[in-house]
């Protein structure tokens, strides 16, 4: 799934992440990494906020259409909230 | 360690390093004292910044390098290269590693890197008072065993542990620190040692070692030679590999992050459960909306132009009776509006609106001016052969009753040059500084940030990006910081057309002109001057939008910037900050107008009252008007061909409020320049887009040039400049003489854009041709 379509204020679990390697190195910096965790906040028509470990983050859709995640099972625990 | 520092002054050299917003800058005024601008969003430091810290007990002369932020130690835009490259030189003696602690993990992610240096290191965990407000605690204990380095916890913006900080960073120096990895335990230990045997000279053996596991760029290059053993000893690591598809940039960042997680999220002890949604992502909801986020923004900026510029509080006048305000005293006159009209049955009209906070303080300052050096003002006359004119007549002032019995060139250098041309641009420093006021206090609270997120999806339509928001919204304070703030920009051809677009962005010191000019309007074809002036700028954004529309066709700019960007969480402005900021603006100004602007009214002057014989003569045979008058066949296409105004334009590029105080000394009011010369209205307007939208100041001149990096493209640059005013100009002119031309420059736009649209086809037609083949 599309992180573009991921339920708003559920928190899921990044498996891939398809864009040049100059921005996903950009990611990887800010934070969204393959495995972590990522919670959609809001869209506006595909241009997204969202929360990673405790900060926002604002990306348009070009970079939004290539993060793909999963509704993730494990726990949300608090010190994930970190 | 080199010990060979006896030749600097310093004692001790601190390089700052730390994420984007995460209080550097904050921390680097507080120590040394400096007034560096601090803004609530990621980028605002662009270049290393230097100061001294002095100890007073031990007399210690402490260096402190600030450096922009960084988000890692594999550098993405080219302020980041600047920070990584200045680490790694090792001119510092130690690292100052500054951490968010509101965002632990996020920043121990920079912290790890830095580690991997072996240089000495000192953290200063910033904001740990915010965190306790949120009712979390860190251990500061643990957290520095943890890390091997001293840990000091401080606020940068109540200046609150500083002394530690810097007696913890007087311990550290020369202190041999091993290089530590958070790779030492994972699955990539085996590659970074492997490697690591191969860099046998190198300073920094560990930090290379991860880069060139990682797949640095940069780092690859430098060690070109050993590439393919690299890859063979990569190779040779099944389990990243598998893991991780071959990725090893992926793997380093997942590992390292895996590290933190594991090993710091006891650090952070939790009183109560932290909600989901914090009051900065409902603010968010609002103001980013996406119908709502554009108009709101809008609507901030309308009423922020209102407060500056209105002539009208609020339209109280609809609600306060005509004539209310006629018999006020002078000093009351000052808040509101007397001028008032009565008709033939007695009927009152006006004397009823409120002034602005920005047209009150204007006011005043006008007060002190006509005060100081008396009031100019148009009146009707006749000359010898009985013939109405107009002429400009002089009421009162202190120095010219004083200068009354001085020679004439001494009243005329003193009175209509340096004072008059002074004053012209004191009187509108207060509206410039309101301006600034309210655009520091946006960007303070972390909206603007915002705005360039709301933007971003019309900006990527004209080929540009939310990232050149920033960037051109400090233009309309000033393009020279506007200019140097592109850097954050990573694609080249999207920042060079940020910087291409950058003075039509109105700086503060073109604002004189479009008030100037306002209140003339209004008193002659009765427009609106808060409309006026906010015309103007919709002016240069209108111009600024079509221009990057037709740069994008022209230059084949294929795909922008892709947008990320942290939203600093909002808080609310900081006082010091802001009036810091105001404070270094207004001494900037009255700076200017006291040197650059004084001087230059003295030369306008001079040129305009001698002739080329150095007599004292008329100004219509005085050396700018013979000079200007060569030039005025190429200004009568744009309706102002009238020496005048040319002088006024070209002294423009000194400084853009010189072009008002120029309009002073040369016809000693705004109103006697318009009024006087014969320019129509639109021949006006056309005057005030040209001064918008030509070549601006030197200073932002330079600014591009170095930006831009070669002789070649600033030429280009300044051609685009005058290319695009003259043109806009004469559109504006010719449009509101004859106003079916309108029609004529709409086709010739469009048949532009298209025309540029299908060059370029072809040309990536042709590009792609000779790819395949």
């Amino acid at each position: 799934m599309q992180l573009l379509s991921s339920p708003i204020g559920k928190q899921v679990k990044i498996v891939d992440v398809t864009t040049d390697e100059k921005t996903k190195n950009r990611l990887q910096n800010i934070g969204i990494i393959v495995g972590g965790q990522i919670t959609l906040l809001q869209s506006n028509f595909g241009d997204l906020i969202v929360k990673v470990r405790d900060c926002r983050v604002a990306m348009n859709k070009d970079v939004a259409k290539h993060i793909i995640v999963e509704v993730s099972n494990e726990e949300v625990t608090t010190d994930q909230a970190l | 360690m080199k010990k060979s520092r006896q030749t600097k002054r310093c004692d001790i050299k601190v390089a700052l390093a730390g994420n984007p917003n995460c209080g550097k800058t904050t921390l680097f005024n507080a120590l040394t004292g400096a007034t560096a601008h601090v803004g609530n969003w990621t980028g605002v430091t662009v270049e290393k910044l230097e100061g001294t810290y002095r100890d007073r007990k031990s007399d210690l002369r402490i260096d402190i390098v600030d450096l922009p932020g960084i988000y890692s130690l594999s550098p993405y835009s080219p302020e980041e290269v600047v920070s990584r490259d200045y680490i790694l030189s090792q001119d510092a003696d130690v690292i100052l590693n500054i951490i968010d602690a509101t965002n632990l993990q996020r920043n121990l992610y920079l912290t790890t890197q830095l580690l991997e240096i072996g240089m000495p290191m000192v953290v200063a965990l910033n904001m740990a008072d915010c965190l306790r407000a949120n009712g979390e605690r860190i251990d500061i204990k643990e957290l520095s065993q943890k890390l091997g380095v001293p840990v000091v916890a401080i606020s940068a913006l109540k200046q609150k542990g500083l002394k530690e900080l810097m007696q913890a960073v007087k311990e550290q120096k020369g202190v041999e620190r091993e290089a530590i990895s958070f790779i030492s335990s994972g699955i990539l230990k085996d590659s970074v040692d492997e490697i690591m045997l191969l860099l046998e000279d190198s300073k920094h053996k560990l930090f290379e070692s991860v880069k060139l596991v990682e797949g640095d760029k940069l780092m690859e290059e430098k060690y070109k030679s050993l590439l393919t053993q690299i890859k063979e000893i990569k190779d040779r690591n099944q389990e990243a590999q598998k893991r991780y598809n071959g990725n090893f940039e992926t793997c380093v960042a997942d590992q390292r992050y895996q590290y933190i997680n594991d090993n710091f999220s006891g650090v952070i002890t939790s009183d109560k459960e932290k909600p989901a949604i914090s009051k900065s992502d409902k603010a968010d909801k609002v103001l980013t909306h996406r119908f709502w986020g554009i108009p709101i923004f809008l609507l901030i900026i309308f009423a922020i132009f209102h407060l500056t510029f209105s002539e009208n509080l609020f339209y109280l006048s609809v609600v306060i009776p005509d004539g209310a305000f006629k018999d006020v005293n002078t000093f009351s006159s000052l808040f509101v509006d007397t001028e008032y009209e009565e008709d033939e049955e007695g009927n009152i009209s006006g004397a009823n609106s409120i002034k602005s906070p920005g047209v009150f303080l204007q006011g005043l300052v006008e007060e002190l001016g006509e005060l100081v050096n008396g009031a100019r003002e148009v009146e009707d006359a006749v000359d010898e052969n009985g013939e109405p004119v107009q002429e400009v007549v002089e009421e009162g002032g202190w120095i010219p009753q004083l200068l009354k019995d001085a020679p004439d060139w001494a009243y005329g250098v003193i009175c209509d040059g340096v004072l008059a041309g002074v004053f012209g641009v004191l009187s509108f420093i207060p509206q410039i500084m309101l301006l600034f006021l309210f655009l520091t206090i946006l960007e303070d609270t972390g909206y603007m940030a915002r705005v360039a997120f709301i933007m971003d999806r019309a900006f990527r339509k004209i080929g540009l990006s939310g990232k050149s928001f920033m960037p051109l919204l400090m233009c309309f304070g000033c393009a020279v910081p506007g200019i140097m703030a592109t850097r954050t920009i990573e694609n080249d051809k999207e920042r060079r057309s940020t910087i291409l677009l950058a003075p039509f962005f109105s700086c503060g010191a073109k604002s004189p002109i479009w008030y100037a000019f306002a209140a003339v309007l209004a008193t002659t074809v009765g427009w609106n001057s808060e409309l006026t002036v906010f015309g103007m700028y919709i002016i240069g954004i209108v111009v600024a939008m079509v221009a990057a529309l037709i740069l994008k066709k022209v230059s084949g700019q294929k795909g922008v910037t892709p947008f990320i960007m942290e939203l600093p969480t909002y808080h609310t402005p900081q006082f010091k900050s802001v009036t810091i900021h105001i404070w270094q603006k207004l001494k900037h100004f009255v700076f200017r107008a006291g040197t650059v602007i004084a001087a230059s009214t003295i030369v306008i002057w001079y040129l305009l009252n001698f002739n080329f014989k150095f007599q004292m003569v008329g100004e219509e045979s005085s050396i700018l008007a013979i000079v200007g008058g060569w030039f005025e066949w190429l200004f009568k296409p744009l309706g102002f061909g009238d020496w005048k105004y040319i002088v006024a334009a070209v002294t423009g590029l000194i400084a853009k409020e010189e072009v008002v105080s120029s309009i002073e000394v040369l016809s000693g009011s705004v109103e006697a320049f318009v009024s006087m010369s014969g320019v129509t209205t639109a021949g006006v307007v056309s005057f005030m887009a040209f001064n918008l939208l030509t070549v601006p100041c030197m200073a932002a001149v330079g600014a591009a040039s170095g930006e831009l990096g070669s002789a070649k493209r600033t030429a280009l640059a300044v051609l685009f400049w005058i290319l695009t005013s003259y043109v806009v100009s004469m559109m504006i002119y010719l449009v509101g003489t004859y106003w079916w031309t309108v029609f004529i420059f709409a086709a010739v736009i469009a048949a532009i854009i298209v025309a540029a649209h299908f060059i370029n086809k072809k040309r990536f037609a042709k590009e792609e041709i000779s790819k395949n083949a």
